[in-house]
């Protein structure tokens, strides 16, 4: 059973650093609480759904136009609504209200076009590997690998690249970044559009591996934030630690405690780290 | 406050006084006219999952009570008067249903109340539903809390104190499983249940090894479902709606749980089976038992468009047909209408051979049956 809760605890830790990792890196760059960054992913996800499902099109090229239409969402959203809201200096109560907003249409229109039922990405029974007393599917191997190598990727991005670079100088003062000469806006374009196709990458993920609902939009991104705030905002590194712990966390502390408390264990978590250390695990 | 706001304020309560004495003064007005009129059509109102978890059970009930309308609409209505089925959306939620009720009771002034279905949604008008004398019966609620709701709360669906009972029963005797593990959704139904199968298991000399709950609205259940794989149980009794019984049932299979599976009622949805695929072979389940008919089989099929007719549509059709029945000898003032459910005698009912309450307005038996799944199809088990 411990090896079972362990492989638990790198599955739902890979979904949480998954959108961790997006939140992270559009806050860093944006510096407001993007509630609609879940549900954008959740829409991806049902991109997915409608194509390989409903009209039977190639599954990996349904993933493909998934991540790419969740990233296009993202970028969408900040152009008509978050970038015209940063002209108007407006505060980040303002654009978290906004982006509440966003979340409740897109939620609901997931729900209008798909119904509100609980679908599963792909029906047939998975390839399960047994690995010292504990259980894990193909598709988990693959969701905990990827995750790995989309942290690694994200982490040359941004320290290797010029792109990288340039996000760097925008999280750390977005003014001096105008003033060098940087385009703000299209650097946070392109923010909005990584982030997006990451969290779009957890969501095809959590509908592959138990489903998709279209509620999941706020409380896995939730789980993320969380994530994000224990590991420390702003660094890369410390979402990604920081998911892994909560999931641990979680995933141990309901071994003895009843299971329905998973979520409470999750905020106590979070409650005690902003009380002791709020500046998270790893500093900026 | 300045000057302005005082003024504002002041003009606004004496329009909200004024407007309180004319809809005060027009109410009594509005019933008499009601009752002149004869061609005013009777309504009942109706509360059940048309979105979200059960939806299918739902829609399916809808589609019951809708062909019951019409037929009692062609034999010439409630004395002469129109029959009407104002339907509203529970969602499975309590909040939902208590929003429904109000509005049923408030603003439409419908006569009677069919539904929830969910036990979560009926029990959250119950008390305001009784308090307002209002009739309400429910075809699907099955949480034994229901049988003391009230006077004027009555169902034609059984209490769970049997289907607890029946499943602790037959898991024990007639599966010979001594060991096991319950998991539960935890709403007013779910844990409904699972008291009475833990009381009636344990009285029969069985051993629950692991008791896991969770919320209705998860759907991953995998650390309950590890805890339940380590306690070692012959046998899992998983109480859970649509939604959460489809990722349970899968991840049970994934993380290596291969015992036998049985549920409740709520799996008498075949959404669930068509979506979880083969790791739903051999799974079990007890329903009511609705001998029904080839008629009310055919009609459900041509407005549905398939052959299902989930738990709760035959109860839902009888029970809009006891309520017509009533209320063609009574009329439609509540309390007539509560004395005469308390005497009535329905019989040959697509949901039962003849249907009568008790004094706490419940069902006075229950039949249940054994269903399987092979193959996607769920088949009454030999």
């Amino acid at each position: 059973m411990f090896s079972q809760i362990i492989i638990n605890s790198l599955i739902s830790g890979a979904i949480y650093a998954l959108l961790a990792l997006g939140f992270n890196l559009i806050y860093n760059s944006t510096k407001f609480f993007n509630l609609s960054h879940g549900t954008v992913g959740v829409a991806g996800g049902y991109v997915v759904y409608g194509l390989a499902q409903l009209w039977g099109w190639n599954f990996y090229l349904s993933l493909l136009i998934g991540l790419l239409s969740a990233g296009a969402l993202g970028w969408f959203l900040n152009y008509f609504v978050f970038s015209a809201l940063r002209r108007q200096k407006a505060s980040n109560m303002t654009m978290l209200v906004a982006s509440l907003g966003l979340f409740t249409i897109l939620q609901a229109l997931i729900t209008i076009i798909f119904s509100s039922q609980f679908q599963i990405l792909n029906q047939s029974l998975p390839q399960i590997y047994s690995l010292a007393n504990a259980s894990i599917t193909q598709i988990q191997i693959i969701i905990i690998l990827v995750t790995l190598l989309v942290a690694g990727a994200l982490l040359l991005l941004l320290k290797k690249t010029l792109f990288g670079k340039m996000v760097r100088a925008l999280s750390d003062d977005e003014g001096v970044a105008k003033i060098v000469g940087l385009n703000t806006e299209k650097i946070i374009g392109w923010v909005f559009f990584i982030g997006s196709a990451i969290a779009g990458l957890a969501f095809i993920f959590q509908g592959l591996d138990s489903g998709l609902e279209p509620s999941l939009g706020l409380g896995l991104l939730l789980k993320g934030v969380i994530a994000a705030i224990i590991g420390g905002v702003g660094n890369v590194y410390g979402s990604f630690v920081g998911a892994f712990l909560l999931a641990f966390v979680e995933n141990f502390g309901i071994w003895k405690i009843a299971a329905e408390w998973k979520d409470a264990i999750a905020f106590a978590l979070l409650v005690i780290f902003l009380l002791f250390r709020p500046q998270g695990l790893m500093k900026r | 406050m300045n000057k302005t706001s005082k003024i504002v304020i002041a003009l606004i309560a004496v329009l909200v006084i004024i407007l309180g004495v004319v809809a005060a003064r027009r109410a009594p007005r509005q019933s008499t006219v009601q009752t002149a009129n004869a061609k005013e059509p009777v309504k009942i109102g109706f509360i059940g999952p048309l979105s979200g978890d059960a939806v299918n059970i739902g829609l399916n009930a809808k589609a019951a009570v809708g062909i019951a309308v019409d037929e009692v609409n062609q034999a010439g209505g409630i004395n002469g008067r129109p029959l009407e089925v104002i339907y509203e959306d529970g969602q499975c939620s309590g909040q939902a249903a208590s929003n429904a009720a109000n509005k049923l009771m408030n603003v439409d002034k419908v006569s009677a109340i069919l539904g929830g279905l969910c036990s979560s949604e009926t029990m959250s008008f119950t008390a305001a539903a009784n308090n307002a004398q209002q009739v309400v019966l429910s075809p699907c609620s099955s949480a034994p809390a229901i049988t003391n709701a009230g006077d004027y709360i009555f169902r034609d669906y059984p209490s769970d104190s049997y289907a607890g009972k029946f499943a602790a029963d037959y898991i024990y005797n007639t599966l010979g499983k001594k060991k096991t593990a319950l998991l539960y959704v935890k709403s007013d139904w779910g844990e409904g249940i699972a008291k009475v199968f833990v009381d009636s298991y344990q009285k029969d000399g069985g051993q629950i090894v692991a008791n896991e709950g969770y919320e209705q609205n998860s759907t991953d259940l995998r650390t309950q479902l590890t805890k339940i794989k380590a306690a070692n149980p012959d046998m899992l009794y998983f109480v859970g709606y649509t939604e959460a019984s489809i990722a349970g049932i899968k991840q049970a299979r994934e993380i290596g749980l291969t015992v036998p599976m049985m549920g409740a009622d709520a799996w008498d949805d075949a959404t669930i089976w068509s979506k979880v695929g083969a790791s739903g072979e051999g799974a079990m389940y007890a329903v009511i038992y609705a001998p029904m008919n080839d008629t009310f089989r055919a009609k459900m099929a041509a407005v549905v468009g398939n052959s299902e007719v989930t738990t709760c549509s035959p109860q839902a059709y009888d029970g809009l047909k006891i309520l017509a029945q009533v209320m063609n000898q009574v009329g439609t003032d509540p309390t007539a209408i509560k004395n005469a459910l308390y005497k009535v005698q329905y019989n040959n009912g697509v949901s039962g051979q003849s249907i009568a309450f008790d004094q706490n307005g419940d069902l006075v038996n229950a039949s249940y049956v054994v269903k399987v799944v092979h193959n996607g199809q769920a088949v009454n088990k030999q």
